[in-house]
């Protein structure tokens, strides 16, 4: 099927197993059609209602009197609709999507009871919609990533309820004994985000911890949020598609499941090492810095795995988006980790506590890492669902780069940025406006970036838009970054 | 792996582990924490929030001040935060059990709040550091009574005829007319918060007059507010509600956005409210107008001028020399903005 025959898709296929797994495959991921469309196209439309809020928070915080008149449009509201409509609209259910075809792939059955999903669907997007409101019109609780106020956050809660509890039915209708690496971390993602989220509600909301306890408990929550639901999918998803795509089985399943465990057990101690210096007992810090460092472990076998697991297969990046896009993940995920150890370590975090350097380091874990691992499984999930493959192979490598380019440029700038407020702030012989001015050229670089990001994204939601009416390719052959026949690529491998 | 009951258990081990060790353990170490107090029960720290400081933390919440604003002061080993005047201890638990949210913080756009209600003029503002958060509410207690008719032609400051020509009188010096206010604004919830509020802030009074000599010393000459050409004296109330209505003519580099939606033009009907913002130059509202805040804004300037942790703790050593030697330490250090002697 493939003409330079690279295994770029589906290896086994042309393989002797033959028709029926073929056949078999097709109808599973018929069968995931409905739902997993239903999560990408809203998550779609939430990324670019957020990545148009996002524009807005960073110009207006180098440009202030921008619409600042307008209630609704003050910075401080934008920010976290921009923050939670990216995190709950646009992650969070892109990730849901991802998910759900990877859980009906890897129990090697077709979806059941798909109205749980569609339910879920339709609450999450409401409990989203809602929560925005109540946010730009003054409803906000406050509280960092938990902003939603609670009518938003009840309905958002019935709707994780419901896709966990087809996630666990669905696991029990699977066949063979094996259980894939990728369901663990989709087991593991499922169970602990709704129990995560009414933890947090629980200690923050309905019976409140006392003082400063709460600002513990919102650190842990979103941390453990950033690790233990997206980056548990983003891991997962990760360890779905390099295999898949390379046509070749992980390197070590004996290091897959280090670093699983490791994993779980040293990230959710994370977090409080953003509370450095405050008033807090000091074991909670350090427990925390602690196990960030020992979070080196699941970051170096996992790094190994897929390292050792690409090897001689690099080339391919050239062609498969899926892989490019999962790969330049896979290593952001590395790059945020060290970045992450680096900043809570006592010594630097001193400098940069309060600085942007933090929004950095988020944007590295939910955009770098996760997002990135998110656009290359759909650009592997959507044509399976379509029956079409992508439109243009230009308009992906375009969003490639726009976003690689975008995200670099914005980590850099708000870790240079970070590092040089710091260094003015602890310095107490200048006045305190000069650390925000020394930031401020920084925060245009980013707001550049951000053009970078705005325009991949849009390019993005064009070409998804396209598939989604079908309009995508009819072909058996996939899209690819470059022609595969006029360069050989057999001399890559 | 095979079987689920293995990676279940697993799943479920790792994420209990982490919730008991990071959030059960702390709260059972440092959620119950009570006010401090000496020997005769008086000289209570801290003291309960009064309604509308309660209020104004939820406009604080709302309009996402907690983005750019940190409230907490770290120790003189582990920043600046002390030498900036930020505060003159570290803040500890104990500072923020009646705060709910609490807003520490994560990034410093602007400057620390912990102590902004400590900084502001002391005659003015703040009468007690043990404050129970409100900037004239309690001690205006007694005075409720003359309130009630300014109460009804809401934009009139009809209480006093001085009251058009005197900057010197601070908005928020006159909650009692906030229930008045209201009505315009989130009607009766916040007014019933705030009767509550006041009620239980009430021993308040009591306790600052007892406790103000001890605790006033350390901000007696007050270091840090200075006159700002033709506006209020710096982090009084009435420079807070210049600050926010247009931060840049106060600062010009400042990039904080101006709150002007917490204010509203009204007509000068009679004399001018004393509520009224002195504004100048291009903010200034045509003759004949007057920009007044609305309850949110009074009561998020409460909230701030609430914002006090001078009040010395127990488990807490006060930064660069103990309590009782400070009150010489800081006025000399203050004027120069040298740090203070170690």
């Amino acid at each position: 099927m493939n003409p330079a025959g690279i295994p770029l898709k589906e290896p086994s296929v042309s393989a002797a197993a033959g028709d029926t797994e073929q056949l078999e495959r097709a109808l599973i991921d018929a069968s995931t059609r409905v739902p997993v469309l239903i999560f990408y196209t809203s998550a779609m439309a939430w990324l670019i209602l957020g990545t148009l809020l996002a524009g807005f928070v960073s110009f207006k915080l180098h440009t202030p009197d921008l619409l600042s008149d307008i209630s609704f449009l003050t910075w401080g509201r934008v920010r976290p609709a921009h923050m939670n409509v990216m995190v709950y609209g646009w992650a969070s259910m892109a990730g849901i999507g991802t998910a759900i075809w990877l859980m009906a792939r890897l129990c090697r059955t077709v979806l059941r009871y798909p109205l749980l999903l569609v339910a879920g669907a339709v609450f999450w997007n409401l409990g989203v919609l809602l929560g925005l409101g109540g946010i730009l019109l003054g409803d906000s609780t406050g509280y960092q990533w938990l902003e939603f106020p609670s009518y938003a956050a009840i309905i958002l809660f019935v709707a994780y309820t419901l896709v966990a509890s087809w996630a666990v039915l669905m696991f029990r209708f699977r066949r063979g004994e094996q259980i894939y690496i990728s369901q663990w971390y989709l087991l593991g993602a499922f169970l602990w985000f709704p129990w995560l989220y009414a933890a947090g509600q629980l200690m923050l909301f309905v019976v409140p911890v006392q003082g400063v306890l709460q600002a513990a408990v919102g650190w842990w929550y979103a941390n453990n949020l950033l690790f233990l639901w997206f980056g548990a999918i983003g891991l997962g998803t990760a360890y779905y598609m390099i295999p898949k795509v390379i046509g070749r089985p992980v390197y070590s399943y004996h290091l897959a499941s280090i670093g699983f465990w490791s994993y779980a057990l040293f990230s959710s101690w994370t977090g409080m090492q953003r509370l450095v210096d405050g008033p807090f007992p000091a074991w909670m810090v350090t427990a925390s810095i602690a196990a960030t460092i020992l979070t080196l472990i699941p970051v170096a076998t996992v790094g190994l795995n897929h390292h050792m697991t690409m090897q001689g297969y690099f080339p391919l990046m050239r062609y498969s988006p899926t892989l490019r896009f999962t790969v330049f993940g896979a290593m952001s995920y590395t790059v945020f980790s060290l970045v992450g150890v680096v900043i809570s370590l006592r010594s630097v975090a001193g400098y940069v506590n309060f600085t942007e350097a933090n929004i950095a380091y988020s944007h590295l874990g939910l955009y770098a890492f996760f997002t990135m691992v998110i656009f290359g499984s759909m650009y592997y999930i959507v044509p399976r669902l379509i029956g079409r493959e992508w439109r243009y192979g230009s308009l992906i490598k375009l969003h490639f780069w726009a976003s690689a380019y975008g995200i670099g440029l914005m980590t850099l700038m708000l870790l240079a940025g970070g590092f040089l407020q710091g260094a003015s702030m602890e310095n107490p012989s200048l006045a305190f406006t000069e650390s925000v001015e020394s930031v401020l050229p920084y925060l245009r670089g980013r707001s550049l970036a951000g053009i970078l990001l705005t325009v991949s994204h849009f390019i993005f939601a064009y070409h998804f838009g396209l598939m989604l009416f079908g309009l995508g390719r009819k072909s058996t052959v996939p899209t690819f970054l470059n022609p595969v026949e006029a360069e050989g690529a057999e001399a890559h491998i | 792996m095979k079987g689920l009951a293995p990676l279940f258990l697993g799943i479920f081990g790792t994420f209990a582990f982490s919730w008991v060790g990071l959030t059960v353990i702390p709260n059972w170490q440092i959620g119950h924490l009570n006010p401090q107090s000496d020997e005769e029960g008086t000289d209570i720290y801290p003291m309960p929030q009064s309604g509308m400081v309660q209020w104004g933390a939820r406009v604080y919440a709302a309009n996402g001040c907690v983005y750019c604003h940190s409230e907490q002061v770290r120790a003189d080993y582990a920043g600046a935060d002390i030498e900036r005047k930020w505060g003159d201890r570290r803040s500890a638990p104990r500072d923020y059990i009646f705060e709910r949210p609490v807003f520490l913080g994560k990034m410093r756009m602007g400057q620390d709040l912990a102590n902004i209600g400590a900084r502001a003029p002391a005659e003015q503002e703040s009468p007690s550091p043990s404050g129970g958060g409100n900037p004239g509410g309690s001690p205006t207690g007694p005075a409720q009574s003359p309130s009630p008719p300014t109460a009804q032609p809401k934009a009139q400051g009809a209480q006093s005829p001085g009251a058009s020509a005197a900057p010197q009188q601070q908005p928020a010096t006159s909650p009692a007319t906030s229930p008045a206010t209201s009505p315009t604004s989130p009607a009766s919830k916040p007014a019933t918060i705030a009767g509550a509020g006041t009620g239980i802030a009430s021993p308040s009074p009591a306790a600052a007059a007892v406790v103000s000599s001890p605790g006033a010393p350390p901000l007696a000459g007050p270091p840090w507010p200075e006159q700002t050409a033709g506006l209020p004296p710096m982090y009084s109330a009435a420079w807070h509600h210049v600050h926010l209505y247009s931060p840049r003519s106060i600062n010009f580099d400042s990039n904080m956005p101006s709150y002007r939606f917490l204010y509203q033009a009204c007509r000068i009907s009679d004399v001018r409210s004393s509520d009224a913002l002195q504004l100048t130059g291009s903010d200034a509202p045509p003759e004949g107008w007057e920009i007044i805040p609305t309850y949110d804004a009074k009561c998020l300037v409460a909230y701030m001028m609430a914002l006090n942790q001078s009040h010395p703790l127990k488990e807490v050593k006060s930064a660069g020399a103990a309590p009782a030697a400070s009150p010489a330490a800081s006025p000399s250090a203050a004027p120069g903005g040298q740090p203070p002697p170690k």
